[in-house]
């Protein structure tokens, strides 16, 4: 797979307090906001008919539970290694929605990282950054 | 060569030399997003990070604060004077208090303990949508749940389809989907929004 450009943002995951309590273990029922892990929008069919990246003219490859994906913050260069542990994030809410650090810039919703990995690579603050991700 | 110190050990020499961090200046900036680039990460994919930490502060004494973990582990974190704290915003050690939720990145000492190189209390990310709008407030329905986000004037910023953040939160419309930034109201489910990022 080639590196995909797009966004990169978080969410919790596992136990958890305030709001993010009801969130559960993702749909690989493995996921904790602790661990280097991340959702991705095409596990399955049936998490593809809902995060629909297509629809924004993304085209994301089907990867399953465990597999790992390289995340790299467009914003610094910082880069994390996470394993799939959720469907998300559901790109085609914010399709066309574009995230820049100068002239780099990441167009649609690509990956939701834990709060682990995310503040890994940026500030949990940020919420939202431009990216790469790549299998190796 | 002060800007080649790597951060385990500043925070190792500030903690346990029991002296406090004279800012970041002279060692090069510890602003978050110059300090998460400065690193390599080595933990492995899927794995937990043993340099994070989350859970509620159950006390704060001195400058370390002990947290009860969400899945029950108990975390004891050094703050310094190099940690870069969040609470709704940018702020000081002093404005955490016991019952905040937490995340932490810092790092790990022999003994355990977690020195904090960045904290972020009652941070909260969501996905949700609109159900209705009040004055300064949005009434959130987040997985089949109310939540109460005030918007706070002259500090929530609001970011439409990807353009520059500006204060204006009125072209937010009821039945949109968003994505918040914001910090918890303990043991409520109300939230003070910092970032609304509204969808198409």
């Amino acid at each position: 797979m080639a590196a995909v450009t797009g966004e990169v943002s978080w969410f919790c995951c596992g136990s958890a307090w305030g709001p993010c309590a009801s969130t559960g273990r993702g749909a690989c029922g493995t996921c904790t906001s602790g661990n280097f892990q991340h959702a991705w929008p095409n596990t399955s069919a049936a998490c593809l008919a809902i995060t629909r990246p297509d629809v924004c003219g993304t085209s994301l490859s089907r990867r399953t539970c465990g597999f790992t994906h390289y995340t790299t913050n467009l914003c610094n260069g910082a880069r994390v290694g996470t394993a799939i542990a959720d469907c998300g994030p559901q790109t085609d809410l914010f399709c066309g929605e574009r995230a820049c650090c100068g002239s780099a810039c990441g167009t649609n919703r690509i990956i939701d990282l834990t709060p682990a990995a995310y503040s890994a690579i940026a500030s949990l603050s940020t919420g939202l950054r431009p990216c790469s991700v790549d299998t190796v | 060569m002060a800007n080649t110190m790597d951060r385990r050990r500043l925070l190792s020499t500030a903690v346990l030399g029991g002296a406090g961090i004279a800012g970041a200046t002279a060692l090069g900036s510890l602003a978050p997003e110059a300090a998460f680039a400065a690193e390599p990460v080595k933990i492995a994919p899927g794995a937990p990070d043993p340099n994070f930490a989350e859970g509620r502060v159950t006390s704060i004494t001195g400058s370390v604060v002990l947290l009860a973990g969400s899945d029950g582990a108990l975390h004891r974190i050094q703050v310094t004077n190099g940690t870069s704290i969040w609470k709704f915003q940018p702020t000081t050690f002093d404005k955490l208090t016991k019952g905040d939720g937490m995340y932490v990145r810092g790092v790990r000492l022999p003994d355990g303990t977690l020195a904090a190189d960045s904290l972020w209390a009652n941070i909260v990310n969501l996905t949700a949508h609109i159900a209705s709008v009040g004055r300064n407030v949005l009434y959130l329905d987040h997985h089949g749940k109310r939540l109460i986000g005030h918007v706070v004037p002259g500090t929530t910023a609001a970011v439409y389809n990807g353009t520059p953040a500006i204060s204006d939160v009125s072209l937010l419309k009821v039945g949109g989907h968003v994505q918040v930034i914001g910090a918890w109201h303990p043991d409520t489910n109300e939230i003070s929004i910092a970032t609304v990022y509204a969808a198409n």
